[in-house]
């Protein structure tokens, strides 16, 4: 691994991700969202499940979303392959174009955040939540960007992304009944975790989440792994 | 070390197909190979063997010393150069981010960028986006990009396909060069014209295995029927054998005034091949 050579790969993704239009709008995409949920219902707080759906949106859209494209685009069109004969590692690769993710991450969330009402968020379990979160998301989009070749073909893969884990919560308005199966299996999911630990103060929800990630990691891993066999 | 690359008894299959059959060969330091084959003879398979872009099937393999375990490191990479016909460049990017980033990768002062611009006769398109640039510029943007941290071994795949003469010969120009100044060169080509200018020494690759090995004045006097091809102000043109009748033959031609031209019958690299293979090289 090299600082050096991260750097200037993180630096480069910043500089084409500045002109790249349908990378541009991803960041903006959950902002949007949270100026016009910020508007319904005027003078009332903010549910929690709206907050945290902002929160699913940035993470599948933005984190993921921002890393499979960034790598598909390099297989798209070429470039990886001048990158891998670079004394760049696949590690500097993947670790470069994630602290651009990141970065795009970040400043989407926080933008959204403010807008939305930071506050139910700023305590340790839910920080620490959110960063589990974060890099679950990260993990997928990396698994998934290191096998994909185009960009067009990151949509098939970002849209059940974004609705089975950006948008878990959304499945109460779906009409099942409470105890059913599909009710509990959704509560698994990371998201629906964070929303009950907010409300229960558990820190087994902090604990699936945590597997979560590690599972998203061996993901990566394990995709890492075949990436490297079939070169 | 004497020889740039050495290969012995190299083979690759991909399933059951051989794509390299027991090929041996060494490119000395500082000198011009050429690997001449068509399309398919398994050229960049070759190059991907020597670069570690693929795994040899059995065989011996050193490059600048190195062998295979060794091309993986950022010692060996910082030593080849590779430019390809699938290499590529960031399109929404200018000329000079581009280079800047592998000045950077390469751990290159930035001020690299402007000699190496220099050398390929871009100064001018430093600030423009790369999609707005011409096939032939963005070859030589991309020739800069290989070279721009001196390596010691440049590997070319048809590096001039499909370019107009002024930025063939721009290349050219750039790879001399680079040879006079002692960089080893491995090209890929199946332009016969290209390796006859360029090359030291060429090798014909047909369905993965090596054909003929020699410099390219060497392998047109082999196959060179060694008769003179002459032409009269009569417009007879006449084959002459180069031997002691054809002598007295010319002799006389000559004493009368007659010939127009006169040349020997060198076969071009490509007849050559064809010759040797009984396949065009295109």
């Amino acid at each position: 691994m090299n600082v050096q050579r991260i750097q200037a790969i993180f630096e480069k993704d910043m500089k084409d991700f500045m002109k790249n239009t349908m990378m541009f709008f991803t960041p903006l995409l959950p902002v949007i969202l949270a100026v016009f949920y910020s508007r319904l219902g005027e003078g009332e707080e903010m549910p929690l499940m709206m907050i945290y759906l902002i929160v699913g949106v940035t993470y599948s859209a933005v984190t993921s979303g921002t890393m499979m494209m960034l790598m598909a685009e390099e297989n798209e069109k070429k470039t990886l392959r001048g990158l891998m004969l670079s004394p760049a590692s696949f590690l500097d690769i993947i670790i470069g174009k994630s602290l651009a993710a990141t970065l795009l991450t970040v400043v989407s969330l926080v933008v959204s955040l403010l807008i939305m009402g930071i506050a139910p968020l700023l305590n340790a379990q839910a920080i620490m939540g959110l960063v589990l979160l974060f890099f679950f998301f990260l993990f997928l989009g990396i698994g998934i960007g290191l096998f994909v070749k185009t960009v067009g073909i990151t949509t098939a893969y970002l849209m059940p992304i974004m609705f089975l884990f950006g948008f878990t919560p959304m499945v109460t308005f779906l009409g099942f009944a409470e105890d059913s199966l599909t009710m509990k299996i959704a509560g698994a999911f990371p998201l629906p975790q964070l929303i009950e630990m907010d409300e229960t103060h558990s820190w087994l929800s902090i604990g699936v989440v945590a597997l979560w990630m590690l599972a998203a990691a061996l993901f990566a891993f394990i995709c890492f792994k075949k990436v490297k066999q079939n070169e | 070390m004497e020889n740039s690359i050495e290969v012995n008894g190299l083979r690759k299959t991909f399933g059951h197909k051989s794509a390299i059959k027991d090929v041996s060969f060494a490119v000395k330091q500082g000198e011009i190979f050429g690997l001449l084959g068509p399309s398919g003879a398994g050229k960049t398979t070759m190059i991907k063997l020597l670069t570690g872009e693929l795994v040899k099937t059995a065989g011996e393999i050193q490059v600048q010393g190195m062998p295979p375990s060794k091309f993986q490191t950022a010692a060996f990479k910082a030593q080849i150069g590779i430019l390809s016909d699938n290499s590529a460049l960031y399109e929404r990017l200018t000329v000079y981010d581009n280079l800047k980033l592998f000045c950077r990768l390469y751990n290159e002062p930035v001020s690299r960028i402007d000699e190496m611009l220099i050398q390929v006769n871009m100064q001018e398109e430093k600030k423009k986006i790369v999609a707005k640039l011409s096939k032939g510029m963005k070859q030589r943007i991309l020739l800069a990009k290989a070279l721009i941290h001196r390596p010691k071994l440049v590997f070319l795949d048809e590096p001039t396909s499909a370019l107009d003469p002024g930025n063939t010969a721009q290349i050219h120009r750039v790879l001399q060069t680079l040879n006079e100044a002692g960089t080893t060169i491995f090209l890929n080509t199946h332009d016969m014209e290209e390796a006859t200018v360029l090359c030291d020494r060429v090798a014909f690759l047909h369905h993965g295995s090596l054909q003929e090995l020699d410099t390219p004045e060497n392998l047109r006097y082999r196959y060179s029927t060694h008769a003179f091809h002459v032409e009269t102000f009569s417009g007879n043109k006449l084959v002459i054998e180069n031997n002691e009748g054809g002598a007295e033959e010319i002799a006389k031609l000559m004493k009368h005034g007659c010939i127009k031209s006169m040349h020997t019958d060198n076969p071009t690299l490509g007849q050559i091949f064809l010759k040797v293979t009984g396949k065009e090289l295109v």
